[in-house]
């Protein structure tokens, strides 16, 4: 999933702080999982804005909504006879969901409310850590299911380079060293022969390398 | 005489590692480095060594080499992409640059520029083979080259782990080796014995293994890197002669000194002098003499200069 953490209390209010009617608006998928933007979070955040403005003797009227997905036309329109009665939306999504509404929702303001961080997994409650970075070319076949891109901080993918000191990274001793992790569990996989392979040259085009990507899956497009 | 051709005749290899400048004077990184250059046979000039910003090693050697003054160039993953490596070898190739050091680079966390991205396009397995093929006349797309490179090429080698963590290095070294590497750099090292389990498993008759020799500049940073650094210490007997020394810093030169002497002694390849900085000392590391008390301190069981001057 998209992993998502809260905006600095401060800076929401930064961008909001003109606005007369605002809505909060979370998204039911990633962030709500996350919580960094489902609809608890929508409440805990309208709820702040609320007493800070109230503190301060300035009236703005906060609302509160939390949409299936922030990603899909059809969620969208559910908000389309309201979206232009604000001055703006704070949309907890993800950057996706923002920039949709946006896209969707021309003549209001949308602004973010949290910061997109990475796509992650749910270690334990409270605590989401990366697994991907969605670079377009999954090379998770020959590295024992342990993705050297997303979690080498060099993204070297042919073994460790010179950092790896007792199997965490030269970056934090807190951090795994990736390749210590896929060599450990392509040794238990008996699988090491794998290892002694060079890596075929990482075609970066399908990451960012080339530009903003798209998939089309042109058998179910209409 | 060229550094390939002092490594193929087994000579005993100096290299001094030259800091560039952050900023354009280069009076004194040029100074520094004519002083010793009878003694050196080829200057290391750093890319950007922990990430902290300076003059590009692709510079700086174009510089030194100017003075008629030999360079090792170092090259990293960290900030250039396939283009730029490719671009900058072909341009220290044609300039007079013979050879060089493949490093994948510290990562720009523990610099000056905490905040930049970077790279890593290709890996150091990567580099190597490129500029392997550089020298075969074709670049990364498999383009012909109009007059192709022809490198002398080292990297590093994390010479100092143990175990299990020693075995992966071996087989890593093993595959710099096949994608052309010739010589490799070592972290500092103060007591040859250090390198004992390492020697036994490395390729030597295929490659030059250089120690680094690491100038201390005072106790502080001896019992610094002792204390912190996983896999480099300087022992409690260095940090005793540093402190009870009138003369600290040039104490800090005469065991530069004798940890070069006890190299030769052990049968190193060679050694690669750092000095971090500290260029200026180099005509006294080169130049002092060795303690000429080296034999009656390797019996001293509280010092580690006496497993030093061992000479294995």
């Amino acid at each position: 999933m998209i992993v998502a953490s809260p905006k600095p209390i401060e800076e929401v209010i930064n961008t909001v702080k003109d606005c007369k009617k605002l809505l909060i608006l979370g998204c039911n998928e990633c962030v709500t999982v996350c919580e960094a933007g489902g609809k608890k979070e929508v409440g805990i955040l309208a709820s702040a804005l609320r007493m800070y403005f109230a503190k301060q003797g300035q009236q703005i009227l906060i609302e509160e909504r939390t949409l299936e997905r922030q990603c899909d036309h059809e969620y969208l329109e559910e908000i389309r006879d309201i979206a232009d009665t604000y001055d703006a939306i704070l949309s907890l999504a993800c950057g996706v969901g923002v920039q949709f509404t946006a896209e969707k929702y021309l003549s209001t303001v949308v602004l973010p409310g949290v910061n997109t961080c990475f796509l992650g997994a749910t270690e334990e409650r409270g605590l989401w850590t990366e697994r991907c970075q969605a670079c377009g070319s999954c090379v998770l076949a020959s590295t024992g299911g342990i993705c050297p891109v997303s979690r080498c901080a060099k993204r070297v993918l042919n073994g460790p380079c010179g950092g790896s000191t007792k199997g965490k990274c030269e970056i934090s001793k807190e951090v795994d060293c990736a390749w210590q992790l896929i060599v450990d569990r392509l040794t238990a996989l008996g699988k090491m022969d794998e290892y002694e392979q060079i890596a075929p040259l990482k075609d970066w085009s399908t990451d960012r390398a080339g530009g903003p990507r798209k998939v089309a899956k042109e058998d179910v497009q209409s | 005489m060229q550094l390939r051709d002092k490594s193929e005749a087994g000579q005993f290899i100096v290299l001094a590692e030259m800091e560039p400048p952050k900023g354009v004077d280069i009076n004194k990184f040029t100074a520094n480095a004519i002083r010793v250059k009878e003694q050196v046979d080829a200057f290391v000039v750093p890319e950007m060594n922990s990430a902290v910003m300076r003059m590009s090693s692709l510079g700086a050697s174009l510089i030194l080499q100017h003075k008629g003054l030999p360079t090792v160039m170092q090259v990293n993953c960290r900030d250039r992409n396939r283009l730029a490596l490719q671009a900058d070898l072909l341009a220290a190739g044609a300039s007079g640059v013979e050879n060089i050091m493949a490093v994948t680079g510290e990562d720009p966390s523990f610099g000056d520029h905490h905040e930049a991205s970077a790279v890593y396009d290709i890996d150091l397995i990567r580099l190597l083979s490129t500029i392997q093929g550089m020298a075969k006349g074709k670049d990364m797309a498999g383009v012909d080259l109009i007059g192709a490179p022809s490198f002398f090429c080292g990297s590093t080698v994390n010479a100092n782990v143990r175990g299990k963590a020693l075995q992966l290095e071996i087989e890593e070294m093993e595959r710099k080796i096949e994608a052309g590497a010739r010589f490799f750099v070592t972290p500092p090292v103060f007591d040859m014995a250090d390198l004992d389990e390492f020697l036994q498993k490395a390729p030597r008759d295929k490659i030059k293994i250089l120690p680094t020799v690491l100038l201390l500049k005072s106790v502080g940073m001896a019992r610094y890197i002792d204390r912190h650094s996983d896999h480099v210490s300087v022992g409690q007997g260095l940090i005793k002669r540093i402190m009870t020394a009138s003369d600290k810093a040039r104490e800090c030169a005469q065991i530069a000194a004798d940890t070069i002497a006890a190299a030769k002694q052990a049968g190193m390849d060679g050694v690669a002098i750092a000095t971090l900085g500290w260029e200026h000392m180099l005509p006294q590391v080169l130049n002092l003499k060795p303690t000429e008390s080296l034999d009656t301190r390797q019996d001293d069981p509280n010092t580690s200069w006496g497993k030093h001057a061992g000479g294995k």
